[in-house]
């Protein structure tokens, strides 16, 4: 491979990092605050659209991603209804949530199939983009990519360095103590789900209006569920959750480029691999946090749980 | 001014109470759990409540944490009413718990779950957090590590991040629910000087427990409760004896008057000797069918690895069991459904029964053995020998279709009672059987158990010395996994002594002993 090749690759990595990354950050806001929410890949796929609509309608970009984030939000303001005042269950409600959103987002999608947008595009940072390898790799991207290097750092910040942080990580990990100490649990925990829901959904936002700039149906192809299952791998760590996505980017690029080069291998196999790494993934942290690290890897403690009201 | 410096510097009692209860009264049912309490608690000053599992202490610290609502009386904080409608209120007043179960979060450092809802700002500073509550603990002489993560602390250390809370929300009443259980003997010590320190700075304390050791070594003041009252409230220098004090916390008032039939003794159906181990050290006694020998002494004296041993629960280390002329081992792998052994446990809502299974099944769970032809299970006669037992012990309602959550504590107690029963066992040992009954379940169950005994004979173990007394034929006395004293409920001179065994005092009143 050629060294112009790889830094294509690398490129495309960090391209294909963005989505999954938004995704899992907001996974990771949900379930510290104690909420799972198995729909990602539904609130994905009904924000790509609501992303689209409005940016073909007004022709705004900006306007685009707030709607992809908003319809995010008020998905999972859903969820977090059902859970939290019909305590119903996590898991049934998230798988819920995501056949409805996949398949809301085809219904109404379907008049506009094949209709181009003009969403975000890519333009290169002054001086950032001249550095060698790192410049065309990290600084010829596109807006969303560029809010996606802050969002890690964001979310670490409000989770670790901010009083509403050790609310939402004290009510993931014990709510009584959370309502013990004077705080609103179901409040706080209605927050993360939502927060993490507008990010979710501004990584759906991401697939309409920065990587195809079209329409078409089954646009979240399965990154939600990635998304969920890297929160894991990430051990609930914003970081480590870039280190997922970016790994993954990498898989899914390279098996684009390797099946554009008409390679032997069959194509469903090579689609196959970023789901496979996903196994691997899981299987990768579940033996970690069996081992010294367990304590700090651990889930919430309260996570999927109820807060079932007093008495 | 000079007066009141004068006044703080002595801890005087007469300074203003910082809480009074005045006539607080709280009924669950038809259970009075707590009968028109009045207590004062003073700042700077350390006050014990001492009483038996089920005598009402929890309940009335519920009340004053604001969980529970008196049904009558009320609370002052500083000379003010206040009716407290959430716990909210009550830590706003300045009353703060520390719970037997901590309120804690693993995941989170010290300094976090102290300052958790109280950070003063939005963005968080660790290195203040930490230097702040750092700054706490010292003052207060709680030593700890604010750094550290809660999940790798000592049972010690978080209890003492529990209390930093407290005082970091500058709480003014403290109130201990039990603290040294969870505790080994020198964090005990530990949390005993720490509290001395605190109301040395004129935080009033609140200690509950029913270890009389405990409540002498640390206590200012000592106010005992018994049923749901106020039995006896002392100074600690005043009290010379603490058999004095553990005769007033069992009582021995007789509450009803049970009609004994002599029974006369038979065979030997449980033979202790020289049980060593778990807590336990040199048990002796044994039991022969017709007598009920009951097992009194302060709770989490050796009486539960007793039990445990006796009912198969785990192995004897050291010693010898038998159990109806056998071993222990022969016994435990053969014994049968029937005609041998029984258990009333104490938690009878969770290892007697499931809560969410019915009558019906709840009876199959110790006897299904009888009620099964090959693998079949026979529900049909089950159900009838379920209908049975809701009859005969009238047991409310008598549905047997109810979930066992759904009867109450006495008709739950009366039901086990009749399917233990049901067993015909030679020995039936019973745990507490009466405790947090009312008056009308527990002489059914007094009934029930001295009928019972003409064809077995009854291991009784009872913090209730009043219920020992009614019921049995001996009594034995533990202290510290020992047996201090076992002797017939008839000698008078023997049965003064049991206040003074159960402290742990084995030659007071020796000398009237000695006939």
């Amino acid at each position: 491979m050629s060294p112009e090749l790889i830094v294509a690759l690398l490129a495309a990595a960090v391209h294909a990092a963005a989505p999954i990354l938004f995704a899992t950050l907001g996974e990771i806001l949900s379930e510290k605050a104690g909420v799972l929410n198995l729909g990602v890949e539904g609130v994905m796929a009904l924000s790509a659209f609501a992303a689209f609509f409005v940016c073909h309608a007004t022709g705004s970009a900006p306007l685009g991603l707030l709607a992809g984030g908003l319809a995010g939000a008020l998905l999972c303001g859903l969820h977090s209804l059902v859970c939290q005042v019909f305590l119903g269950n996590q898991v049934v409600s998230g798988l819920a949530l995501a056949i409805f959103g996949v398949g809301l987002s085809d219904y109404l999608g379907t008049p506009y199939v094949g209709q181009a947008t003009e969403g975000f595009r890519q333009f290169a940072v002054p001086l950032l983009s001249q550095l060698p390898v790192l410049g065309p790799v990290l600084f010829r991207q596109d807006a969303m990519v560029y809010l996606a290097y802050a969002a890690p750092v964001a979310v670490w910040f409000l989770l670790n360095r901010t009083s509403l942080g050790l609310g939402l990580r004290a009510t993931g990990e014990m709510p009584a103590a959370a309502a013990a100490a004077g705080l609103n649990p179901q409040r706080l925990r209605a927050f993360g789900v939502m927060a993490g829901g507008f990010l979710c959904g501004v990584g759906g936002a991401y697939l309409s209006l920065a990587h195809t700039h079209l329409w078409t149906t089954g646009l979240s192809g399965g990154r939600g569920w990635v998304a969920v299952a890297l929160v894991i791998f990430a051990f609930w760590r914003p970081g480590r959750a870039v280190l997922g996505a970016l790994l993954f980017g990498g898989v899914m690029a390279f098996q684009l480029r390797l099946q554009a080069a008409g390679t032997n291998v069959p194509s469903s196999l090579l689609l196959m691999l970023p789901y496979a790494l996903t196994v691997l993934a899981l299987v990768f942290s579940a033996s970690r946090s069996r081992s010294s690290a367990r304590k700090a890897a651990a889930a919430p403690a309260a996570l999927g749980v109820n807060i079932e009201p007093e008495d | 001014m000079a007066l009141q410096q004068s006044r703080t510097d002595t801890g005087s009692v007469d300074v203003l109470p910082q809480v009074r209860l005045c006539g607080v009264t709280k009924r669950f049912g038809a259970v009075l759990a707590n009968d028109g309490i009045s207590l004062s608690i003073m700042p700077g000053r350390i006050k014990a409540l001492l009483g038996e599992n089920g005598a009402g202490k929890s309940t009335l610290m519920a009340m004053l944490a604001g969980r529970f609502k008196p049904d009558a009386g009320h609370i002052e904080v500083a000379g003010a009413r206040v009716d407290f409608a959430s716990p909210r209120e009550a830590i706003a007043a300045g009353i703060g718990m520390v719970y037997q179960h901590f309120m804690l979060v693993e995941n989170m450092s010290v300094a976090e779950n102290v300052l958790l809802g109280q950070e003063g700002g939005f963005v968080l500073d660790p290195a203040a957090m930490r230097a702040k509550v750092g700054e706490l603990a010292a003052r207060f002489g709680l030593p700890i590590d604010p750094g550290a993560r809660v999940g790798d602390l000592s049972m010690g250390e978080r209890q003492r991040v529990e209390i930093l809370k407290l005082l970091c929300r500058e709480s003014r009443v403290l109130i201990f629910d039990e603290p040294t259980a969870v505790l080994t003997p020198p964090e005990a010590e530990a949390l005993f000087d720490a509290l001395r320190t605190m109301s040395a700075q004129g935080k009033a304390i609140v200690f509950i427990s029913h270890k009389l050791e405990e409540v002498l070594s640390v206590a200012d003041e000592i106010a005992i409760l018994r049923r749901g009252r106020i039995e006896g409230e002392f100074l600690a220098d005043e009290v010379d004896s603490p058999a004095e004090l553990a005769r007033r916390m069992v009582g021995r008032d007789v509450v009803l008057d049970i009609k004994r039939q002599a029974v006369s003794p038979g065979d030997t159906v449980l033979d202790v000797r020289g049980l060593s181990g778990f807590g336990l050290d040199g048990v002796s006694l044994s039991l022969r069918q017709g007598e009920i020998l009951a097992v009194v002494g302060v709770a989490g004296n050796g009486q539960q690895p007793l039990v445990e041993v006796v009912c198969g629960l785990v192995r004897p280390q050291s010693g010898t069991v038998e159990l109806l002329g056998h071993g222990w081992d022969a016994f435990f792998k053969h014994h049968d459904w029937d005609g041998a052994l029984a258990w009333v446990p104490e938690d009878r809502a969770g290892l007697a029964t499931c809560r969410s299974l019915d009558l019906t099944d709840n009876l199959l769970l110790t006897t299904r053995q009888g009620f099964s032809k090959g693998q079949w299970l026979q529900r049909a006669r089950a159900r009838e020998a379920a209908r049975a037992i809701v009859r005969e012990h009238n047991v409310q309602p008598g549905r047997i279709g109810l979930p066992a959550w759904q009867l109450s504590g006495g008709n739950l107690q009366k039901f086990v009672l009749g399917r233990e029963l049901l067993r015909k066992p030679r020995l039936l040992v019973a745990e507490q059987p009466t405790q947090g009954l009312d008056i009308s379940a527990t002489e059914a169950v007094w009934q029930r158990l001295l009928a019972a005994r003409a064809d077995m004979g009854v291991l009784l173990v009872t913090g209730d010395l009043a219920e020992a007394l009614a019921l049995a034929d001996r009594v034995a006395v533990m202290f510290r996994g020992r047996v201090m004293g076992q002797f017939s409920t008839g000698d008078a001179a023997q049965v003064e002594r049991i206040g003074a065994l159960m402290a742990g005092l084995s030659d007071a009143g020796a000398k009237s002993g000695a006939a």
